[in-house]
């Protein structure tokens, strides 16, 4: 198989430092709730984004013309992939999935091997949707991110039990600052599509 | 119509793994997991040896069958700041609600320490400052590690270091019979119901496993009395 190399080898690359910073460096990771839920898993996500964009690069001509209308697919528009990757962000955001991650190893399981799978679903199913599908899944998202930030904030208990009270306040924290920064950057990166949709 | 099938595989495949982690949507925290399991199937304590205030050491299955009364225990550490000067006042007002109700012969009260610094002396003086009545409430400490972290575990007690030298811990009323089962564990906030629970407990006397009955028929309990 004949790979555009630079761009494989650069994901590739790309992947291998994710997943072996998520999985290398998991004792400091998971010692505050913040790295946890805002560096360790979104790492483990992003190994599995990169690793499809490598996969994808290895596979060059083929596929671009087949983008615009991908006929009955599995994956239709991304919409079935992007509803799992949605479920599962939500769960990684119940409190109970932290300190489970820590004590019951399917859990752990569940994140270090459906965690990049995931990221893969992610990257792919972003490749077959639309702006208005984008839009909609990043919204859902986000609103729970925010919404979820500020029970974390507001909570006058701890809700993990392997957490401290401040490090969930960061957490909290983090949250809201994520609901504000990822579509801020969709949006500087689609800019244009954003644009052609909006003036049509 | 693939895609339909994948969407139903995938909403399938979330809301499972969903289901799963939460208990069935009905817990969102490890604790209030924790609460419901123990609820639902009652633990056996493993065998731990432990210190008292007067420098003895005795197995705790052993005290509590010789003593015979229900126990409602808590875990705290003596130079706590913060949390276990809240607990420590709220079982002080339930030792007083023990002694008024004249449950003292059916209930009694076991604080037990985490911390592997804390010495008899420390467990004494720590009784006096609490007003604790010796017949009502004892205060213990683990006298291995390796069984304290046993019996912390099987309590689902998760005790984290914090800066200043404190510890962070979940705390709650757990109420153990005298065959040495950990029946129920309560919030701290209703040391009431804790008190209900164990009296439910004693009048139960010992029962099979699994006929304790859950959260929502205790609440109504309540209200009867």
């Amino acid at each position: 198989m004949r790979c555009a190399s630079r761009a494989v080898w650069a994901w590739g690359l790309g992947a291998l430092v994710c997943l072996g910073f998520a999985v290398g460096l998991r004792a400091p990771l998971t010692a505050l709730m913040s790295l946890h839920m805002l560096v360790q898993i979104p790492l483990l996500v992003l190994a599995g984004v990169c690793a499809e964009q490598a996969w994808r690069a290895c596979r060059p001509e083929s596929e671009p013309d087949a983008r615009p209308r991908p006929a009955w697919s599995f994956n239709e528009y991304g919409v079935p992939g992007l509803l799992l990757v949605s479920l599962v962000g939500a769960g990684w955001m119940v409190p109970k999935a932290l300190d489970d991650a820590l004590t019951d190893w399917r859990v752990a399981a569940f994140k270090y091997l459906g965690l990049p799978v995931c990221g893969w679903v992610l990257r792919a199913s972003l490749r077959r949707s639309n702006v208005v599908i984008k839009l909609f899944f990043l919204g859902n998202f986000c609103w729970m991110s925010a919404i979820v930030g500020m029970i974390y904030l507001d909570q006058p208990i701890r809700l993990c039990n392997a957490y401290l009270q401040d490090d969930q306040d960061w957490s909290g924290r983090g949250l809201i600052a994520l609901a504000i920064a990822l579509p801020s950057c969709w949006l500087l990166a689609e800019l244009k599509p954003v644009w052609r949709f909006l003036n049509r | 119509m693939r895609w339909i099938l994948a969407l139903a595989v995938a909403l399938a495949a979330g809301l499972g793994a969903l289901y799963g982690l939460t208990d069935g949507f009905t817990v969102l925290t490890a604790e209030a997991a924790r609460r419901q399991d123990v609820a639902r199937n009652p633990r056996p304590i493993p065998a731990v040896q432990v210190l008292y205030g007067d420098g003895r050491i005795q197995s705790l299955n052993q005290d509590l069958r010789r003593d015979g009364r229900i126990a409602i225990v808590n875990f705290f550490y003596t130079r706590c700041l913060s949390l276990c000067l809240v607990q420590g006042s709220l079982t002080e007002r339930l030792q007083r609600a023990i002694v008024e109700h004249g449950l003292q012969d059916r209930i009694r009260l076991i604080s037990i320490s985490f911390d592997p610094r804390e010495r008899p002396s420390d467990l004494s003086r720590y009784a006096v400052r609490m007003n604790a009545d010796p017949a009502v409430w004892q205060f213990l400490s683990f006298a291995q590690p390796a069984q304290r972290d046993a019996a912390l575990d099987l309590f689902g007690i998760t005790v984290v270091p914090a800066p200043l030298g404190e510890f962070e811990h979940n705390a709650a009323f757990h109420i153990v019979t005298p065959d040495g089962r950990l029946a129920r564990v309560l919030d701290l906030d209703d040391p009431g119901l804790a008190l209900l629970a164990a009296k439910d407990e004693a009048e139960r006397g010992l029962v099979p496993a699994g006929a304790v009955p859950g959260e929502p028929e205790r609440r109504a309990g309540e209200g009867r009395t």
